[in-house]
């Protein structure tokens, strides 16, 4: 499988940015251990983060004509506010998981609302760094479970 | 870790899951999710107790008793509390009372609770606690919570 793991903005800053809530991981850290496993399972990851959200619109598209087979998408700050990323979402009709490091529910309430919950097939939160690598050793059976879906 | 013993409970209405067949998430029973997630267990060395009761006063009353003999919780709340306000008040005391203890908590669904067109369907806030959320992953959102309380077990 073909894998976009897409990330938004500030997530650059893990493993500083308060570490009590994201943890002491870096983004390095967790891009490896994706990478590591999909190559374990026979994915192709690309990991991938930006601070604009004209470029994970950009990412999405590029997603539909390379015809990737999933995106996991940590849209981060955007999540609440980004009516472009839910559209291009949509758009995309490949696999989709939203991802977040902790739980945005039992935060605060501004980070309740989510534009891009409606638009995934799943959501994964609160897991912690792991989460990310917990969906790619699971993303082989999840597309076949997808496909009967479909 | 002190016995590896996971307590999964579900919630008013996961008795029947007829209606989620036709929502696309494969043909489920309970007998089926319960097996999917005996077999994870196993391959991790898990414990597990998995439970199913339509009387909220019931799952409140074993998560607060019951989660004694459990290392970590994995709940399925489907239509707990979405109505109520004294329930939600007996369910977000037990899950802080067991997120205090250290031990993992993680609200599952079979589906995208977010895409559904029912009225007060939402995760059911606890806040300041740390719980994990998947949600619309159908048989496999236990599966990944099942490997991701397996990963925190093994951290603590």
């Amino acid at each position: 499988m073909n894998i976009y793991v897409i990330n938004g903005p500030n997530i650059n800053l893990l493993g500083t940015r308060e570490p009590e809530i994201y943890g002491k991981e870096t983004l390095k850290s967790i891009s490896k251990k994706c990478i590591d496993q999909g190559l374990k399972d026979g994915h192709d990851v690309k990991f991938m983060q930006s601070n604009y959200e004209g470029e994970i619109v950009e990412w999405i598209q590029n997603a539909i004509t390379e015809k990737v087979d999933a995106i996991v998408i940590n849209a981060a700050a955007y999540t609440h506010t980004s009516i472009a990323i839910h559209d291009a979402l949509k758009s995309y009709s490949g696999f989709k998981i939203e991802l977040h490091i902790s739980n945005p529910h039992l935060r605060e309430t501004f980070r309740h609302v989510s534009y891009i919950s409606s638009a995934v097939d799943a959501i994964v939160a609160g897991l912690g760094p792991d989460g990310y690598s917990h969906v790619i050793e699971l993303l082989a059976d999840l597309q076949k479970h997808y496909k009967q879906k479909k | 870790m002190k016995n590896n013993k996971l307590l999964i409970m579900n919630g008013p209405g996961l008795s029947d899951l007829s209606n989620y067949n036709e929502r696309g998430y494969g043909h489920l029973t309970l007998d089926i999710v319960q097996k999917k997630c005996a077999e994870t267990c196993k391959i991790f060395g898990l414990k597990m107790d998995f439970r199913q009761t339509d009387d909220e006063a019931e799952l409140s009353r074993f998560l607060k008793d019951g989660i004694e003999d459990f290392d970590a919780l994995i709940i399925n709340p489907a239509g707990y509390s979405h109505v109520s306000s004294v329930d939600y008040t007996i369910y977000s005391s037990a899950i802080k009372t067991i997120t205090r203890q250290n031990k993992p908590v993680i609200e599952v669904h079979i589906s995208n609770i977010f895409q559904q067109d029912v009225e007060n369907t939402k995760p059911i806030q606890v806040p300041k606690c740390e719980v994990g959320f998947v949600s619309g992953l159908g048989i496999h959102s236990y599966d990944l919570a099942i490997r991701a309380v397996n990963k925190k077990l093994r951290k603590n």
